[in-house]
């Protein structure tokens, strides 16, 4: 993992030198111990910033797309022969590749916009878990060495394992590899319990409809709308969100509980076959709404029904957004 | 001014028999959140807790308030009141950097011009039970730069302080004496207040933030236009967690909901860094990107809150530097604009 933050700097600083990338979005340190967060590169001297760890949580794909189109917005102001091309050098491990290819399916950007930086990943920090593990004890200072989190709390020194901290998305991902890339950094790594994805799901399926229902309810309850989630995503792009759209209005603004889900199901449909399962609104959600079981039934339900997975090909766009004669339909008649 | 100690196994009892008199709110454990909740019967509040996940305001300034009822009639429109008298209640458990935020909004709700009648109602018939902090609760805490202090009693009616096997009760208002029946008669003296002073100062020295909050008003009034303001926000999701859990954040939207010929009209949280914030009626927005919304958020807890009030809009709870999902930390804006 060293080796590979050494490199990616390296090359970043010689991308950004040499003129192929305008900025480049990466991981640098945060403030806080164990973290890391977003950052945005356009002097060669701070690619020196850039860390590849087990803490880098955002999905930066959706940066790509802010970037890209506040440029776009700004050049609206400049005669059209002055206008210039901006290209955006993204770090990208696999999950972040599928929502850039589900960018490029919905035509959102050029290729040639955007430069990926392919980084093997092995998953991230689950924060929620790290915090459960020490008992809700604040961090004082830590470090990840041979696959442990070495934390000290208030009472004390702690080792925790990284394996049971790591997030639930990282730890059955099936596309923890760049899907594609212009630069690829470091060795591809080893996968991940793919075949354990539908295990959460395939249990809760099981379940009577009334607890369900109530699992939903109880979930949803904790939503304080601050739309961490969505703007988190790489797949709520939408220049205004119907929750937003005020003639008419369709979805209240206040507390009411159905007004919350109805905000939340719309947001799930409209993630249908457009879900990477790269956490990104699991891990900003303040208040630990568990969204991703119900985003990854709809993951399952593309699977099965559509054979389809989110943004893996240029050329498989999203079941809602394309037609075939032979979809299935059974569904609507007998649900 | 009363003082009594009490043995500190009673406490939660104590509160829980409160909530049988009173509403009373208080810090309970929702799976992994410590949060402020309506205590119902027979349940007991936390005694031992770092801080909650939610800021008190809540109670005072909910996220969703009905401010009146209109109906639609062949002969106009009829009005109704909101959602009647406020009942007599108890916030237990804030820390003092919250009971502090208290009286930075008292400046904006109950100000000589302006009056609001929702949160004033409901703070005057609230008590505010307040434990200190024997040490600072998270290492991003940073009270103490902001005016406040781990024992301070600002907003506070009745202050808690952990001493050994006890807590030292002291009612420091005439509204918090109304609560001297609950704390049995074991009367502490002049010892347990200078243990207290001792405690409170040494949490201070512990507390491991400092940053240069009061010295960066000069900065900000004659830096509106300045390249430091595009450097903040480019990583920022626009999501509304630090607004919505900050004990000093005020911002609201009011909003006509109705059914038929029946309708509410609601006051709901809105936060400065949201799009729609400011958005105008012919689709202009004055603050266009997250880069104007971050100067405001700034500028209203550092500089507009001190001209308008005299008193810096933030409390130094800290919430907003853990709980930002991308780890946009004020304590460096500030430190950040103090070089500028």
């Amino acid at each position: 993992m060293e080796n590979v933050q050494k490199k990616l700097r390296e090359e970043a600083k010689n991308l950004l030198e040499e003129g192929k990338v305008d900025v480049i979005v990466g991981y640098e340190q945060g403030t806080l111990p164990l973290t890391a967060t977003p950052c945005f590169i356009s002097d060669p001297l701070e690619a020196e910033k850039l860390v590849w760890n087990a803490f880098c949580v955002q999905n930066l794909a959706k940066y790509v797309h802010d970037v890209i189109f506040l440029h776009r917005e700004s050049q609206k102001r400049v005669k059209p022969e002055d206008r210039k091309k901006k290209v955006v050098g993204v770090v990208a491990r696999g999950c972040t590749t599928r929502s850039l290819l589900i960018h490029l399916q919905e035509r959102q950007y050029d290729r040639s916009e955007v430069f990926v930086i392919g980084v093997p990943c092995t998953g991230y920090v689950d924060k929620k878990k790290q915090s459960a593990l020490l008992e809700g004890e604040e961090v004082l200072e830590g470090v990840l060495a041979n696959s442990e989190l070495q934390v000290k709390t208030a009472s004390g020194d702690r080792k925790v394992a990284l394996a049971e901290v790591l997030a639930d998305n990282c730890l059955t991902c099936r596309f923890n590899n760049p899907l594609i890339s212009d630069l690829m950094i470091g060795e591809a790594a080893p996968p991940m319990d793919a075949d354990r994805e539908f295990e959460a799901v395939d249990a809760f399926e099981k379940l009577p409809i009334e607890e369900r229902w109530a699992y939903f309810t109880k979930e949803m309850a904790k939503c304080i709308r601050c739309y961490a989630c969505r703007n988190a995503c790489p797949s709520c792009y939408c220049k205004i969100c119907f929750v937003e759209q005020t003639q008419p209005r369709w979805v209240g603004i206040g507390e009411d509980e159905t007004d919350t889900q109805v905000f939340q199901l719309m947001r799930l449909y409209h993630m249908v076959g457009r879900c990477v399962d790269c956490g990104s609104c699991i891990a900003v959600c303040p208040m630990g709404v568990d969204l991703r079981k119900f985003l990854k039934k709809l993951d399952k339900d593309d699977l099965e029904m559509f054979d389809h997975r989110a943004g893996t090909s240029l050329d498989s766009p999203a079941p809602l957004s394309t037609y075939r004669e032979n979809d299935r339909e059974d569904f609507i008649f007998n649900p | 001014m009363e003082k009594r100690l009490i043995k500190k196994d009673t406490l939660a009892d104590i509160i829980a028999k409160m909530a049988g008199d009173v509403l009373v709110y208080a810090p309970v454990k929702e799976e992994d959140n410590v949060l402020f909740k309506v205590l119902e019967a027979g349940m007991k509040p936390l005694t031992r807790y770092a801080n909650t996940k939610n800021a008190p305001k809540n109670f005072f300034f909910p996220h969703t308030e009905q401010m009146m009822k209109f109906t639609r009639t062949e002969k106009g429109a009829v009005f109704a009141g909101g959602e009647g008298k406020s009942p007599e209640a108890v916030l237990f458990g804030a820390r003092p950097c919250d009971a502090r935020s208290f009286v930075l909004l008292d400046m904006l709700f109950d100000q000589d011009k302006y009056k609001d009648p929702f949160y004033i109602e409901k703070r005057a018939a609230t008590t505010i039970i307040a434990l200190n902090c024997v040490h600072p609760p998270y290492s991003t805490c940073f009270c103490t730069s902001v005016g406040g202090s781990p024992t301070s009693s600002d907003g506070v009616d009745v202050a808690l302080t952990e001493l050994g096997e006890d807590y030292l009760v002291e009612f420091l208002t005439s509204k918090g004496e109304k609560l001297l029946k609950y704390f049995g008669d074991v009367k502490a003296g002049d010892a347990e207040v200078n243990q207290r002073v001792q405690i409170g100062e040494q949490a201070a020295r512990e507390i491991k933030s400092h940053i240069p909050a009061a010295e960066i008003k000069p900065i900000l009034d004659v830096n509106f236009e300045h390249p430091y303001w595009a450097t903040i926000h480019q990583r920022c999701l626009a999501c509304g967690t630090c607004t919505f859990l900050c004990p000093t954040c005020h911002c609201f939207d009011i909003s006509d909901e109705t059914k038929g010929a029946d309708g509410v009209r609601i006051r709901n949280w809105d936060s400065c860094m949201f799009p729609l914030f400011t958005m105008e009626t012919s689709g202009h927005n004055p603050r266009p990107t997250q880069k104007e919304r971050w100067r405001q958020r700034v500028m209203h807890k550092f500089k507009y809150y001190v001209d308008n009030f005299g008193a810096i809009a933030c409390v130094g709870c800290g919430r907003c530097v853990m709980y930002c999902p991308v780890n946009i930390d004020i304590r460096k804006i500030v430190e950040d604009i103090s070089r500028l």
